[in-house]
């Protein structure tokens, strides 16, 4: 099996059920990778591969739920397709909308998972590019002398240059300077690119 | 003749200035007279004592008669004032003829006073009564017994009331009994509460056994859709690696998920059927609920002989919650520690309301029981876990579920003397659902 094609993660402590998920997502040829508990997918290192996670609600210490949260807050950007033996239409609502693709009742067919694997995975080649592409925009940032990125946040504000240079106290000839330093390195054409730049890396709050 | 003028001592005046007649005669006369003087003061003596205590017994007798008067006074006021109707039968009579009864009597049947004289009281039973209960009534009766019973009754309109009927006979000196009296109570609004109560308490031992049910199904539902999923995907899996080879291998593996998927089907459908109520959020006073659960619940405590003690904090603010489900919560811990207490020599089961925080309110169920053995701690709210011999293990496992549907918690811990106690917490603005 291919050791970069998508992988699926696959987290319910149910043995039985992880391994007769594993054998038939494997049929189905992907990778695959499974969990009895929240705390062994957390301990996992993650490849920045295209990936899903079928995860089962009810489990011992850490929920479903909860592990959707600590996710976020780890930075581990996969998307979640929950499982569950309790069939409830406001726990789906609750699921959907802390963003899960989608929420299967058990038992489910083969179809409908490989269905929802596939929104999935679409997804998460989405957020990886978007992820790609932070990580390319906060490298430019790097370049950044620490004068550059303080007149880069203040662009990014929407701030006049000659408001930048009295706040700074220096002249507006030197902030006009230090702005298309910014302008070249961040490799921004016009000042509506930089101000999207710097709201997909997060430097202003939008 | 002379004792006889003695005896009337008006006329021992006309005796005395009798003329003696010589001088021997003179002295037996003074004599005489002097024996006769000296016996007639005796016997006045006499005379008057017995004249003082005549006058005495007659003023007595007069007094006598004033209180007694007074008392019958009494006795026919309270009997013409008391709410219950009393009347009283002639029982030297065969058809029971009412000889008195007081205005709550005529109220209370709806008939009037001539109506009701002279006629035999079972005729103001009318046509709808339970001649089964008037037979019972005669033949208590006719045995010199007191009767005591519950009826409904119906008044001269044709209305119902319930009735607390008590007639007693009535003897005279020789014990032969010439009357019956009878007390007759209505009791329509006592049993009208009563059967509100119970009411109330069949409400809520029908939710709770459907909640009980419906809990226990989606465990089921649970467990079994655990295996059923396995053995679906198994299926499936090795229907992918089969492809196009062994087709009636492929054949047997399908018959395997459409029976899967039956079974799912089925379970799908006890689902939806025990579909939980949602709750209903309303505006509640939880010591209000707490008082309307101890009354439902009352019968039992004492008829396990146990008292129940309220401790509750009047300053409570009211919370967004579910009457029913609440209370359904309370009653549960409330038998639960009935339970525990019930070969213990402790009667006293205490209940207290209070605020925790500014936000939060708390209950307490503590018992003096069995306590919780230190073993059961872990499984104490979990799903079938029982300590007793005939219990589903679903009742704390249903009220924590509810009392987290309200944004709160469920929690025991044993006391450092006996028994255990049982809190949940209820927080006064509810989060709303993210």
């Amino acid at each position: 099996m291919s050791t970069h094609g998508p992988i699926i993660y696959v987290v319910d402590d149910d043995v039985s059920i992880c391994k007769a998920l594993s054998l038939l997502l494997k049929a189905n040829k992907f990778r695959v990778a499974t969990f009895t508990n929240a705390e062994d997918f957390l301990g996992f290192k993650h490849p920045k591969v295209q990936s899903c996670l079928v995860l089962d609600i009810r489990l011992p210490n850490i929920n479903g739920f909860v592990l959707q949260e600590v996710m976020v807050q780890r930075g581990i950007i996969t998307p979640i397709i929950f499982i569950t033996g309790y069939g409830d239409i406001s726990m789906s609502v609750k699921a959907i909308k802390a963003g899960a693709i989608d929420f299967l009742p058990k038992p489910f067919t083969e179809k409908s998972l490989l269905n929802a694997i596939t929104l999935a995975l679409s997804e998460s080649k989405v957020l990886n590019r978007k992820q790609a592409g932070i990580a390319k925009i906060k490298q430019r940032i790097d370049t950044l002398s620490p004068r550059e990125l303080e007149v880069f946040q203040f662009v990014a504000q929407g701030m006049m240059n000659k408001n930048i240079a009295s706040k700074r106290g220096t002249s507006l000839q030197t902030i006009k300077v230090h702005r298309g330093r910014v302008m070249q390195k961040m490799q921004a054409k016009t000042v509506t690119e930089l101000i999207s730049l710097a709201q997909k890396a997060g430097i202003t709050p939008s | 003749m002379k004792n006889k003028i003695i005896r009337k001592p008006r006329q021992t005046r006309v005796i005395l200035p009798e003329k003696p007649k010589g001088p021997l005669l003179n002295i037996r006369i003074r004599n005489n007279l002097e024996e006769k003087v000296r016996q007639q003061t005796d016997e006045l003596k006499i005379r008057e004592g017995q004249l003082k205590l005549g006058a005495d017994r007659e003023k007595l007798g007069a007094d006598r008669e004033k209180i007694a008067e007074e008392q019958i006074h009494i006795r026919t006021k309270a009997m013409e004032s008391t709410l219950d109707g009393i009347f009283i039968i002639d029982a030297k009579k065969a058809d029971f003829p009412i000889i008195y009864a007081n205005p709550s009597f005529f109220n209370l049947t709806g008939y009037s006073k001539s109506e009701v004289m002279g006629k035999s009281y079972f005729l103001l039973y009318g046509f709808d009564a339970n001649l089964r209960i008037v037979e019972e009534i005669k033949q208590t009766l006719h045995q010199g017994k007191s009767f005591h019973g519950e009826m409904l009754n119906f008044k001269k309109n044709g209305e119902k009331y319930w009735c607390l009927l008590r007639i007693a006979p009535v003897r005279n000196a020789k014990g032969i009994i010439t009357h019956y009296v009878g007390i007759k109570t209505d009791t329509s609004l006592m049993k009208q509460r009563d059967s509100e109560i119970e009411e109330q308490r069949e409400e809520l031992l029908h939710v709770t056994r459907v909640g009980k049910l419906a809990e226990f199904v989606s465990s089921l539902a649970h467990e079994i859709s655990q295996p059923l999923t396995a053995i679906l995907s198994y299926a499936q899996a090795a229907q992918r690696m089969l492809k196009d080879r062994e087709p009636q291998l492929r054949e047997i593996l399908q018959y395997i998920i459409n029976d899967d998927q039956r079974a799912a089907e089925v379970i799908r459908r006890l689902r939806s059927l025990l579909k939980k109520n949602k709750p209903t959020f309303e505006t509640l006073d939880i010591n209000t609920l707490t008082n309307d659960t101890v009354t439902l619940i009352m019968p039992h405590i004492t008829a396990k002989n146990k008292v129940i003690r309220l401790e509750l904090d009047s300053n409570l603010i009211t919370i967004q919650g579910d009457r029913i489900q609440l209370q359904q919560v309370l009653l549960n811990l409330i038998s639960n520690s009935l339970e525990a207490m019930e070969d213990s020599d402790s009667r006293e089961l205490l209940i207290r309301t209070s605020l925790k925080d500014a936000d939060t309110i708390l209950v307490q169920v503590k018992d003096s029981g069995c306590g919780i053995p230190e073993e059961n701690k872990p499984k104490l709210f979990a799903h079938f876990f029982t300590s007793k011999p005939d219990g589903l293990g679903m009742g704390l496992s249903i009220s924590r579920s509810i009392v987290e549907a309200h944004g709160g918690h469920l929690e025991a811990e044993n006391n450092p003397d006996r028994g255990a106690t049982f809190y949940f917490t209820i927080p006064i603005h509810m989060k709303s659902d993210r």
